[in-house]
């Protein structure tokens, strides 16, 4: 633990406060200069430009990137009790890559073109099929080295579908170069549709809030948990559950984003250690700041998509982690 | 003692059989002792404690003071019976006194004799330290201080002795006969038989079958022991271990 | 304070429901277009005025893919892969696109008041003429297109006169990127209008960019490649060292014909530029 235990309190309201002042930025970046007073003027509508750009525009994009972030930084909590492993991360089950398959689809098959609505829809739809392929080959109540290994078998083959998709259509460049935009996962052009599309998260969230302590339990070894008088069955059938609604609708609406998953949490678990009571909310705060952040970060260095950026500082992350763990 | 038919058993195993681990067994403890589950590796016995504890589905029943254990309600459960697993892996650093603290969960998270679990455990200087970075030893001592926080009065135990120094190995012992004169009952298998031959009951498992049960003479005959575990016996002066 | 709360809210709403907001009716604004596309820069320029002209594409300044990258000095370009308050910064009332621009993009302009106009084909020299027809009516250009897409069919009979009883080359189109362009594609539509062979769709039956039959090309009857640049000996380079083209006889003798590279890609009615420059390039004696 790198806080003091009596630090560890101020944690939560630390991060609501970094939490702000990121919202803050994000709505006061943009290629539309506007200084602070049109940007309060665009809040209250009594600048049509302004307006039009934080409202349509930047307010959108952050609402979006506080959801994907919380939902990704939940999933990964709940994947590393979940596995009793801190390497552990939400694309495990094949979520992300069933909706990166089911996304491929609807652009190359042109039906993303038809509605707004499609692209997201067949993510969800892949997502869904995925986790529960996953889980139908896992089987015989699901141990966790099945599931483990059901999920990567279902990652290759999904890869693979996504894979075959983009050599298929290689004549329809622009296809390509959409579903490719697509898989870097990012926040651009995000509307109000997607915050809706979104709304399944904060519900999960709030399902995910009471199950701090038995996650505790669960984190330290299944029978060990349910000797102690946890209901382990339900407790993982749940846990999956929100997993899965979580990191499929963050995939939806934003593409598939990597690394959100596997570093937030082991951040806050090094900072206030590994109560779940204390880390389920600090992730939900913790993940929206690290994802604005990130999202700051690639545009003030000129365009790079949040998926990449998100990247660029896990793979090292992910390297000094595995050092660590020696 | 255990042999006497009391009104209520603390655990009643009738005809539980696991494919390939344990077949066909019957097992009565009464309330109030320690019975030991001896026999070689690969015998069955963490099976039977799983099932003992309902942690393992097996055909047959096993019932807790005369309730079937799949009608109790899991909070239930963890109120009514611990159980101690052979090795501890903790993959998170939750400090030695919250994994110990675990152990009132079925009590609502209360924190009635969590610091006596530790103490008698002897972990007290241990208390603030993450599980993850304490010695095997330690770590086992960690699951017994949870087991004991738990309060049950059914204690299933797997090779609870084998990583402890020869102290906390006898003060192990002592903890269990004075839970046992409270009137819990504690199941604990050991590999060595001259600390076997000291409790007061002793169950020899076989091959997945339980072969004997009952006092340690009646069970640890040389016949026994020539068959089962392919020793040979004989009494000489030995070193004897007491606490000071 | 209550209204600003009820003001608040109901933004919020109208934004999750995709309404589109206005702060108050604009009076009938002068036209400000931002062309997304090489091919509407080069219209834009053909038919605007000057100062209806908002942002030409990121492409427009590029001479590998843009007819007027000269002309297009003069006007503000878009970034690459921008979001949409990089198009509103420029304060336009019209967008150009075309289909395969990122839909969310294109709604979001639309949400913010912006009018945006799609054009959707643009294999043909005839959807070229449609373009420009439609584009002259958003701008109020509608005699300068008439009088654009007059001479320009005044230049395609003049060169069908020219190539009359000229015998087809037969070319291909090679590519470093392991496809090469078959039937419906830009390429076709020269070849179709230069006197001239694709054998990539003849004997190859390729549609759209496909991956050549490798194999089989080595024996295509190949006449001329068609490469893009402006020296023959550079555009010829790569292949020299690339299967299966380094096999292949034109390459080896250098049989080819070089064409502007953006006349290769280019959608708008300046294709006729390449029509008339390929034909040139591939029989010189109708061309005294």
């Amino acid at each position: 633990m790198i806080l003091p235990a009596r630090y560890a309190r101020f944690a939560l309201p630390g991060a609501v406060l970094l939490l702000a002042a990121m919202a803050a930025f994000s709505l006061a970046t943009g290629d539309v200069r506007l200084g602070p007073e049109r940007i309060w003027a665009g809040l209250l509508h009594r600048d049509a430009m302004a307006s039009t750009v934080i409202w349509q525009i930047r307010l959108p994009r952050m609402a979006v990137g506080v959801m994907v972030g919380a939902a990704l930084a939940a999933a990964g909590l709940i994947m590393q009790a979940y596995f009793r492993n801190s390497l552990a991360s939400p694309d495990l089950l094949g979520v992300s890559t069933g909706g990166a398959a089911g996304a491929a689809v609807a652009i190359a098959s042109g039906w993303a073109a038809v509605s707004l609505w499609s692209l997201p829809a067949a993510a969800l739809v892949g997502s869904f099929a995925a986790v529960g392929a996953v889980i139908a080959l896992a089987r015989r109540g699901a141990s966790t080295e099945r599931l483990l290994l059901a999920g990567v078998a279902l990652n290759a083959l999904l890869g693979a579908v996504t894979a075959y998709i983009l050599s298929r259509y290689t004549d329809l460049y622009q296809r390509n170069a959409q579903i490719l935009f697509w898989l870097m996962g990012g926040l651009e052009d995000r509307m109000g549709m997607h915050v809706m599309i979104g709304l399944p998260i904060p519900l999960a969230a709030l399902a995910l809030w009471p199950l701090g302590r038995p996650m505790d339990l669960l984190s330290l070894g299944e029978q060990e948990a349910q000797s102690l008088g946890i209901d382990v069955r339900r407790l993982r059938r749940r846990l999956i559950a929100i997993a899965a609604v979580l990191t499929a609708t963050a995939t939806a609406i934003a593409g598939t984003v990597g690394f959100v998953g596997l570093v937030v949490p082991h951040i806050l678990r090094l900072l206030v250690g590994p109560e779940h009571r204390r880390l389920v909310p600090l992730a939900l705060v913790g993940g929206p700041v690290f994802v604005l952040g990130c999202d700051l970060a690639g545009r003030l260095a000129g365009g790079l998509r949040l998926g990449i950026v998100t990247a660029l500082i896990g793979g090292p992350f992910f390297l000094w982690l595995l050092r660590r763990h020696q | 003692m255990a042999t006497q038919a009391p009104s209520v058993n603390a655990l009643e195993i009738a005809d539980a059989t696991v494919p390939g681990r344990i077949e066909s067994v019957f097992l009565r403890l009464a309330p109030g002792a320690i019975v030991g589950l001896v026999g070689p590796n690969g015998s069955g016995k963490s099976t039977l404690l799983c099932v003992a504890a309902g942690l393992l589905p097996a055909t047959g029943s096993v019932l807790w003071r005369n309730r079937p254990v799949a009608a109790l309600a899991p909070l239930e459960r963890g109120r009514s019976a611990a159980w101690v697993p052979q090795e501890a892996r903790f993959e998170f650093g939750f400090t030695v006194r919250s994994v110990v603290a675990q152990g009132r969960y079925a009590h609502g998270d209360d924190d009635r004799g969590i610091d006596e679990a530790i103490a008698a455990l002897d972990l007290g200087a241990l208390a603030s330290r993450p599980v993850n970075q304490i010695s095997g030893g330690e770590r086992q001592r960690v699951l017994m201080a949870r087991a004991l926080a738990t309060a049950a009065p059914l204690q299933l135990w797997d090779e609870p002795l084998a990583s402890l120094d020869p102290r906390h190995a006898l003060e192990v012992l002592l903890l269990a006969r004075r839970l046992a004169d409270a009137g819990s009952t504690i199941l604990l298998s050991v590999q060595d038989l001259r600390v076997a031959s000291g409790l007061d009951a002793l169950a020899l498992m076989d091959s997945g079958r339980l072969r004997a049960f009952g006092p340690p003479a009646s069970v640890l005959t040389p016949e026994a022991l020539a068959e089962v575990f392919g020793v040979r016996v004989r009494t000489a002066a030995g070193l004897v271990f007491e606490l000071p | 304070m209550n209204g600003l709360l009820k003001q608040v809210a109901a933004a919020l709403l109208a934004a999750l429901a995709g309404i589109p907001l206005r702060a108050e009716e604009a009076p009938a604004a002068p036209v400000r277009v931002v062309s997304q596309t090489v091919g509407t820069d080069e219209m834009l320029l053909a038919l605007a005025d000057p100062g209806q002209i908002a942002a030409l594409s990121h492409l427009a300044r590029d001479p590998d893919y843009s007819a007027v990258a000269v002309q297009a000095g003069g006007f503000p370009v878009l970034q690459p892969n921008g979001d949409a308050e990089s198009v509103l910064k420029f304060r336009p009332t019209v967008v150009l696109c075309s289909d395969y621009s990122r839909a969310e993009l294109m709604a979001q302009l639309r949400r913010a008041g912006v009018s945006v106009v799609r054009f959707d084909r643009y294999t043909t020299i005839d959807d070229a003429y449609a373009n420009l027809r439609m584009l002259a009516g958003v701008l109020g250009a509608e005699g300068r297109a008439e009088r654009l897409i007059a001479s320009c069919q005044e230049r395609m009979v003049r060169l069908g006169r020219s190539l009359q009883g000229v015998r087809p080359a037969r070319v291909i189109a090679p590519s470093v990127y392991g496809v090469i362009p078959g039937a419906d594609t830009t390429f076709q539509d020269l070849c179709d209008h230069a006197g001239a062979t694709n054998l990539a769709s003849t004997l190859g039956h390729l549609r759209g960019h496909a991956p050549p039959p490798a194999e089989q090309m080595l024996g295509w009857p190949v006449d001329q490649l068609v490469l893009g640049g402006t020296n023959l000996q550079e555009a010829l380079a790569p292949f020299l060292k690339l299967s299966p083209y380094e096999f292949m006889d034109s390459v080896k003798s250098g049989r080819a014909v070089l064409l502007r590279p953006y006349l290769l890609s280019c959608v708008s009615f300046h294709r006729i530029d390449g029509y008339e420059e390929l034909a040139r390039a591939l029989h010189p004696e109708a061309f005294p």
